[in-house]
């Protein structure tokens, strides 16, 4: 047996395995080189059955299927199958899960839980995967690296054969063991297809040499071989014998040759790269043939899955309607959420002759599913197409509830402008019928569109117009909902403690009513909230419950991961915070947390002084950029012009820290206004600040540095605590600041510190003016600036370019400008600033 | 993977402290070989005793961290290296114990 060459290292590692107990291995290798081999042969050697499954090659696998296959009652979430995993391994310790690259979203979901509870049991869990196949974000992937950690679960290799190996097998034939070692590099299944064939030449590819092997085959039982071919996995023989009929008597000739063999009532190719490769030769036309036949004959089986596969390929539209809506519907409910989005997809495929309401309902799921699964997108695509179709049908409801729905995939696209516009059309659109949990939830999304951008009055005014309609109703998800938006717009507006009520109480009602996701979306709000507003220890407790949760949950805990790494890094404990965002950016999540992540890890280097700094901190701009919120925008610039200053660029500091200033301003951001105007303060590029700013900056900008090291250590913030110590006069504070941060190996401060420790001042401005006293029109510094151009008569487009700023943050400003002044035109501002005496130099 | 040189100034008293230190780095590495790998060292004849410059390869700087943690190596600068110029071969090692 090829199979078994080489193999004895891993046959024993899996025994030792077993022997322990309660331990997941998975075994990777690329396709051909032997797992199946492998695993076939660990069982053989075992006294007892074993349990198992394997994942076949289906665009859009059946929910669960391999652990179907396997005898486990796959009913319910994750959880759920896992502990009826258990029970069945109690009986029988060993379980063999094949080609889990293939798996769907339930089946990884279930290893995922599996992997993390297996060490109460006594059992073994081995998964065979291609590790060739899952680069970049395939989900299996996501697993392997979020089970990495956990010491029960291990990864073996199988590795290729060697040249002696090749040669072994070779040689008895007479065959040139070395040309084929190269030509294979040691591949086992290429090799025992080109050792089967006896050839003169040698086979190019793995799919030639099946070809040749199978040409041996007598023109009938080629025949067969077609049949089992175009059916993805394995074949029963009762499907065999209802397509195949007379051919089916050519069975015995295709297992002796090699080509097939069976396992109890089904017949398979020995190898999956095999199937691909007869099936590829076999003509259009009779694949389609075959496919509809199996399509026939499968009907009564129910699996909709499959049913769906053969209706697709048979070119049968009314089949694939029937069936993919079905399966789609199937798979969503067991939490396979990227088959049923597929599935969905394939139904609209075949959509042509559907009547309008039948296609809008299609339409609603599938774009469901594709923002379930990140496909913004299509989601979008789906939405838009679904309202117009509404909107013929005369469906205001369907038409207004869908407009809302359209908001959450164009803001994770990016694309704000779209998801206001949708979102006011929604409740344009509901608030003309009759009330009802559409208009509650649209009203719900409204809040969530000013909580994000921090307008957070309107945040709670929405907020509370939600509550309102969802009690009326008794919409409890809707009231949860609300009840967060409102305590999530007090809390960014520095009103904590009446904030943090509001999202305890939708916390509570949360729980009540068991919705899972309110729970945790109330949590990783108060963790992310806090975190914002500096209020570390609190944020972390938040954070850690959040993670726990979500976690036991099942829900993506990335989000909340994303912003413990911050927290940590803001309290100095900056090898976790660092671990934390890595642990974050090594798996496919959101943007926002990746940012977020990417922050945490950018102050981690730029504080350290280590390499890299800039790469993280370019990236997390780039993916700030489309979203245009300040809560990034403004926190990435302020990290940003952090590691400028840093590197000793004060230039480029200010200018980082000028970009959203104006922003910051305008919403009003304590922390965001307070960083960004210390970077600014730093350079000795700013006029004044507003009184409001958060404590400690403005202790730091009113020259008053003890005070504001001491409400740094407050906030839990070690480092920002020494760093606001070296703005101190006093030589004993500047020693314990250096102390401080030598000790906590923030190698830059303390190199700066050293290197001017009296020429500090020099280019820093102190005991800054704080408020804007003197200023009639109560415009903010960067107004000023603007108003003081624009009544010199520049342009908008100038003052941009010289204030580094966008056109289109000028043109804002001049909007507020021309407001607060209560003029018309640029001429009646210039008139009213010369008036107020706002033009003289101060 | 990047390359990266470490300095790890006066780290030592002695070249039996470093030695037993080359031991630890080498431990710790083989736990973690995905994300680093040590090339070489030289050794920095110091005022108390001895420091390094290392230069490893690591999937990034945490990761250099993290071993010099694990193997309790002090780290005084991480620095990338963008390209190597090769004129010579390095001098014999006067120890080679990895």
């Amino acid at each position: 047996m090829t199979e078994l060459l080489e193999r004895a290292d891993l046959l024993a590692q899996l025994e030792a395995a077993r022997i322990e107990g309660g331990r997941l291995v998975f075994v990777g290798g690329e396709a051909g080189v032997g797992k199946t081999a492998l695993v076939r042969e660990f069982a053989a050697r075992l006294i007892g059955s074993v349990l198992r499954g394997s994942c076949d090659n289906l665009t859009t696998p059946t929910p669960l299927g391999p652990l179907l296959d396997a005898g486990v009652a796959v009913d319910g979430d994750p959880r759920h199958v896992a502990e009826a995993l258990f029970d069945a391994l109690q009986s029988t310790p060993v379980l063999l899960l094949e080609d889990v690259h293939w798996a769907d979203q339930a089946t990884l979901d279930t290893l995922r839980v599996v992997g993390r509870r297996i060490d109460a049991t006594g059992a073994l869990v081995v998964a065979t995967y291609r590790d060739d196949e899952i680069e970049g974000s395939h989900p299996l992937r996501v697993v392997l690296g979020e089970l990495a950690a956990s010491p029960e679960v291990s990864r073996l290799s199988v590795p290729r054969l060697s040249l002696a190996a090749v040669r072994g097998l070779a040689e008895p034939q007479g065959a040139d063991g070395e040309a084929i070692h190269q030509l294979t590099q040691g591949n086992a299944f290429y090799v025992t297809e080109i050792l089967a064939t006896e050839g003169a030449t040698l086979p190019e590819t793995i799919r030639d040499a099946v070809l040749a092997r199978a040409a041996k085959l007598e023109p009938d039982e080629r025949l067969l071989l077609d049949v089992v071919a175009v059916v993805p996995a394995r074949a029963e023989l009762w499907l065999l014998d209802a397509v195949a009929g007379e051919e089916l008597r050519n069975l015995d000739a295709c297992v002796a040759s090699g080509m097939l063999h069976e396992d109890g009532d089904t017949v398979a190719f020995r190898h999956e790269l095999a199937r691909l490769a007869v099936e590829s030769a076999v003509a259009p036309h009779r694949r389609r043939a075959l496919h509809t036949a199996i399509l026939r004959a499968l009907e009564s089986s129910g699996d909709l899955s499959r049913l769906a596969h053969h209706a697709e390929e048979a070119g049968d539209s009314v089949a694939v309607l029937e069936y993919a809506a079905g399966a789609a519907k199937h798979a969503a409910e067991a939490g396979a959420h990227r088959e049923a989005a597929a599935q969905y997809a394939r139904a609209l495929r075949h959509a042509s002759r559907l009547t309008a309401a039948e296609r809008v309902a299609l339409l609603a799921a599938y774009g469901q599913e594709a923002e379930v699964t990140g496909r913004y997108a299509e989601s979008i695509d789906a939405r838009l197409e679904a309202i117009e179709l509404y909107q013929t049908l005369g469906d205001r409801l369907g038409e207004g509830s869908t407009m809302s729905r359209l908001t959450v995939p164009y803001i994770r696209a990016g694309w704000n402008a779209e998801a206001e516009k949708a979102s006011r059309a929604a409740v344009d659109v509901l608030e003309a019928l009759p009330p009802g949990p559409e208009l509650a939830s649209a009203y719900a999304t409204r809040a969530y569109m000013r909580m994000i951008s921090r307008d957070n009055a309107d945040g709670v005014t929405w907020g509370e117009k939600a509550v309102a309609a969802a009690e009326a109703l008794g919409d409890r998800d809707t009231v949860a909902y609300g009840l967060n938006m409102i305590g999530t717009s007090y809390v960014m507006s520095g009103e904590i403690d009446r904030g943090v009520d509001f999202l305890l109480r939708s916390l509570e009602e949360a729980r009540k009513d068991g919705l899972e996701v309110r729970v945790a979306s109330a949590l990783s709000m108060l963790g992310s909230g806090l975190g914002e507003m500096y209020e570390l220890e609190q944020a972390e407790r938040y954070l850690r419950e959040c993670i726990a949760f979500v976690e036991a949950h099942e829900l993506t805990p990335w989000y909340a991961r994303s912003w413990l790494a911050l927290v940590e890094v803001y309290r100095a404990r900056w090898d976790d915070g660092a671990s934390q965002a890595r642990h974050v950016l090594a798996h496919p999540a959101d943007p926002i947390s990746r940012i977020s992540s990417l922050i945490a890890l950018g102050r981690v280097r730029a504080r350290r002084g280590d390499p890299g700094a800039s790469d993280a901190l370019d990236e997390a701009l780039e993916l700030a950029k489309p979203g245009g919120h300040l809560q990034r925008l403004g926190h990435v610039h302020a990290a940003r012009a952090e590691a400028a200053w840093l590197v000793g660029d004060a230039g480029r500091a200010v200018k980082e820290a000028r970009t959203t200033y104006p922003l910051a301003l305008e919403k009003r951001h304590l922390w965001f206004v307070g960083e960004l105007a210390y970077w600014q303060w730093k350079g000795g590029a700013l006029a004044d600040v507003p009184e409001w700013i958060a404590e400690p900056y403005r202790l730091q900008l009113a020259g008053c540095a003890r005070e504001a090291a001491a409400a740094w250590r407050e906030h839990g913030c070690p480092y920002e605590a020494a760093r606001a110590l070296t703005e101190a006069d006093d030589e004993s504070l500047l020693l314990r600041a250096l102390a401080e941060l030598d000790r906590l190996g923030a190698r830059p401060a303390a190199k700066l510190l050293r290197r001017a420790p009296h020429a500090r001042g020099a280019s820093v401005p102190r005991g800054l003016r704080l408020s804007t006293r003197a200023n009639p029109g109560e415009l903010t510094a960067r107004e000023l600036e603007v108003l003081r151009l624009v009544a010199a008569g520049r342009r908008n487009a100038d003052v941009a370019t010289e204030l580094v700023l966008s056109p289109r943050t000028v043109d804002h400003h001049v909007s507020a400008i021309l407001r607060k002044l209560q003029v018309r035109t640029r001429g009646e501002a210039a008139v009213a600033a010369a008036e107020l005496g706002l033009l003289e130099d101060r | 993977m990047d390359t990266y040189v470490i300095l790890r100034r006066s780290g030592w008293r002695s070249g039996e402290d470093l030695q037993e230190a080359a031991a630890r780095s080498t431990a710790a590495g083989e736990q973690m070989s995905d994300d680093i790998r040590w090339i070489r060292s030289y050794v920095l004849e110091e005022p108390n005793g001895v420091g390094t410059v290392c230069i490893y390869q690591a999937s990034s700087p945490e990761a250099i961290r993290a071993h010099a943690a694990a193997a309790d190596l002090p780290v005084d600068e991480i620095v990338k290296v963008v390209d190597t110029v090769l004129v010579r071969p390095d001098p014999t090692p006067a120890t080679i114990d990895n």
